[in-house]
């Protein structure tokens, strides 16, 4: 039992707040859209957008990323703030992209929406908030992502007060169907469905990845951890990666993805479900965090706090090297 | 009128394999890629003697199943490859060699088509070849055969037996109505574009992630790139598709990129879709598929910068 409306209503009041009494230039959340299993995200300016913010199960985006379009920013920022926002913004606090006097993070412990990637989440309550918006005492420990509740289509009606236009509902989702199982899964469950593999069926499994992916970087765009502000794919003329599209160029542009984002993921998801394509990439970036942790023997969770050392960016004198 | 029985689809499908190479077009990506790949080779240099060789454009292609707002979409980009004054050879060639079969929708396939308000029809597609429409009792397919290569795929199926006249008492199945209607003013073209230092464009950008995604799934962008690739003993110059929603799109040699905020990448997007083609071709180059909106990781709606136009 989940209680989004009360806590909806949370969400509206603090943003309102916010935007009356000036703390912030706009509160970033979720709003609906014409389809009743869809949300939107909403950039609320105004008292009365704040009222168009929505909570439910089909808030799927990640907010964090947005941050980045205002680091430059002389004002403040609002942001609705779920477990895996908080580790994004304590990322890019870590990476000294954005300042946290001007986030204003409003904290939502969430359920686990229904999104495949909050399969196998296990920090659904925030870890840096400004204003815990309700407890996460009394939510499920376990459970797996939100089985599909509807949004009310009544709602869908002021989805677009921040555009000014008034949309009518139409009905049912048109996103990729999802996995029916909504069971908490393993922190690794797409590496572990591959892990099993022979080394020629892994390359076979990549490759037939690899041949879908149309080079539209929306994993990289939705990654916190991807904030170079000169991506080495955009510099085709470089030398380092062409822009043609093909198995084998595809696969280097996504293995060179995972391991750049490789010990400073923050085990979001985002990359995975944003793919247009549905390709199952979120296991490459868990096979690596999985690694770091048989190597060292211990936990290793990004962003969970903003001053955190990254296990191949630190520097070391001490540094045995015996690998190399 | 002819007629092929349900039953026969697949077979009909199958009997076209001998003479072309069949393609189904795959539910997320439109049938552009047959005609506009990806990424195709144009032409491969030798790097020793210096000797360019035309890399071809492939044989004989049928799309199978074509919808018809995507046969619509391939008549948007014969506007551009091949009547705008310059004829693209690789995509002329391709266009040539490629039949299309159309499958009119018999129920609207997603809640986010709107090709009936983009001035579409789920039933007509005069751009194929081949119209395949459902009966009004679902038991087969009215056969229209459009032009002369869509007589070459009757003679086929006539020889294989497949087809027959249409029974006196079936008539087509209605055309279905779209879910999603969206309001196109008739001078929508002129209203963007006066609109074009609008804030709201800031407004509908500010979700929009910068990915290329809605670029990709989109049947009527035709945006490419081309580049060089070593292969060793050849240099190769590729063709590739290309965003206008990436920095890199409009970036200069010296440095500065006259589109270099996300909200004028995507008013870009949009007028082009809307306005800038209307303007140059005289038919709207969005045709209403929703694969944009379908796919947009963050939700993004075009029909919302389409429905703006009643009120400017």
């Amino acid at each position: 039992m989940n209680n989004f409306s009360q806590q909806q209503q949370k969400i509206r009041s603090a943003a309102s707040r916010l935007l009356a009494d000036g703390t912030v230039r706009f509160v970033i959340g979720w709003a609906p859209t014409r389809f009743a299993e869809r949300t939107t995200v909403l950039f609320a300016h105004t008292e009365a957008e704040a009222q168009a913010l929505v909570w439910n199960a089909h808030c799927t985006a990640a907010l964090g990323k947005y941050l980045l379009d205002h680091r430059l920013a002389d004002y403040a920022v609002g942001i609705v703030a779920r477990g895996c926002e908080s580790r994004m913004i304590n990322r890019l606090l870590t990476d000294h992209q954005i300042w946290r006097e001007r986030v204003y993070i409003l904290g939502a412990p969430c359920p686990g929406m229904d999104a495949e990637r909050c399969a196998g989440c296990r920090e659904r309550a925030p870890v840096v908030w400004d204003e815990l918006l309700w407890d996460a005492d009394g939510m499920p420990e376990t459970g797996g992502r939100q089985d599909a509740a509807p949004t009310n289509l009544d709602e869908a009606t002021i989805a677009d007060v921040g555009a000014g236009l008034a949309l009518p509902a139409v009905g049912a989702a048109c996103s990729r169907p999802l996995d029916t199982d909504t069971s908490l899964r393993s922190r690794f469950f797409r590496a572990e469905a591959v892990e099993g593999l022979s080394a020629a069926e892994k390359f076979s499994y990549w490759d037939e990845v690899y041949a879908k992916c149309i080079r539209c970087y929306a994993c990289r765009q939705a990654c916190p951890v991807c904030s170079c502000r000169a991506c080495y794919v955009d510099m085709d003329r470089q030398g380092f990666q062409g822009k043609q599209h093909s198995a084998a160029d595809n696969r280097v542009f996504g293995v060179t993805r995972a391991f750049h984002v490789a010990d400073r993921c923050v085990e979001c998801g985002e990359c995975e479900r944003v793919c247009p394509m549905g390709l199952p990439i979120l296991g490459q970036t868990q096979k690596l965090i999985k690694e770091i942790e048989a190597l060292t023997g211990e936990a290793y969770v990004q962003g969970m706090d903003a001053e955190e050392e990254n296990f191949l960016g630190a520097f070391d004198l001490d540094d045995k090297d015996d690998f190399l | 009128m002819m007629y092929l029985l349900k039953e026969n689809f697949d077979k009909a499908r199958e009997a076209l394999a001998g003479a072309y190479a069949v393609v189904v077009p795959d539910e997320v990506l439109p049938p552009k890629d047959a005609l506009f790949p990806r990424s195709e080779t144009l032409y491969e240099t030798d790097r020793r003697t210096g000797e360019a060789r035309a890399a071809g454009a492939g044989g004989k292609t049928l799309l199978f199943g074509v919808r018809p707002c995507d046969a619509r979409a391939i008549g948007n980009l014969d506007a551009a490859f091949l009547e705008s004054g310059y004829v693209d050879a690789n995509y002329a060639q391709r266009r040539e060699n490629a039949t299309i079969v159309a499958l009119a929708c018999a129920q609207i396939p997603s809640p986010a088509c709107f090709c009936d308000s983009m001035g579409g029809s789920p039933h007509e597609a005069p751009e194929a070849d081949v119209v395949l429409t459902e009966a009004a009792d679902g038991s087969g397919y009215a056969l229209d055969f459009q032009s002369e290569k869509g007589s070459a795929v009757a003679e086929i199926w006539k020889a294989a037996d497949l087809i027959g006249p249409m029974p006196a008492h079936l008539e087509k199945a209605p055309a279905p109505t779209c879910t999603l209607k969206v309001n196109k003013v008739p001078d929508l073209a002129q209203k963007l574009t006066a609109a074009f230092e609008d804030g709201l464009w800031e407004r509908l950008a500010e979700a929009c992630l910068g990915c290329g995604c809605c670029t990709y799934v989109c049947p009527t962008c035709y945006c490419f790139d081309i580049g060089l690739e070593n292969r060793g003993g050849t240099a190769d110059t590729f063709r590739c598709w290309d965003s206008c929603m990436f920095p890199g799109y409009t970036q200069m040699a010296g440095g500065h990129n006259p589109r270099w905020s996300k909200t004028q990448r995507l008013r870009n997007r949009y007028l082009h879709k809307l306005a800038y083609f209307d303007e140059r071709y005289g038919r709207t180059l969005c045709v209403g598929c929703g694969r944009c909106i379908c796919r947009c990781p963050q939700g993004l709606d075009i029909t919302r910068a389409v429905e703006w136009g009643e009120r400017l």
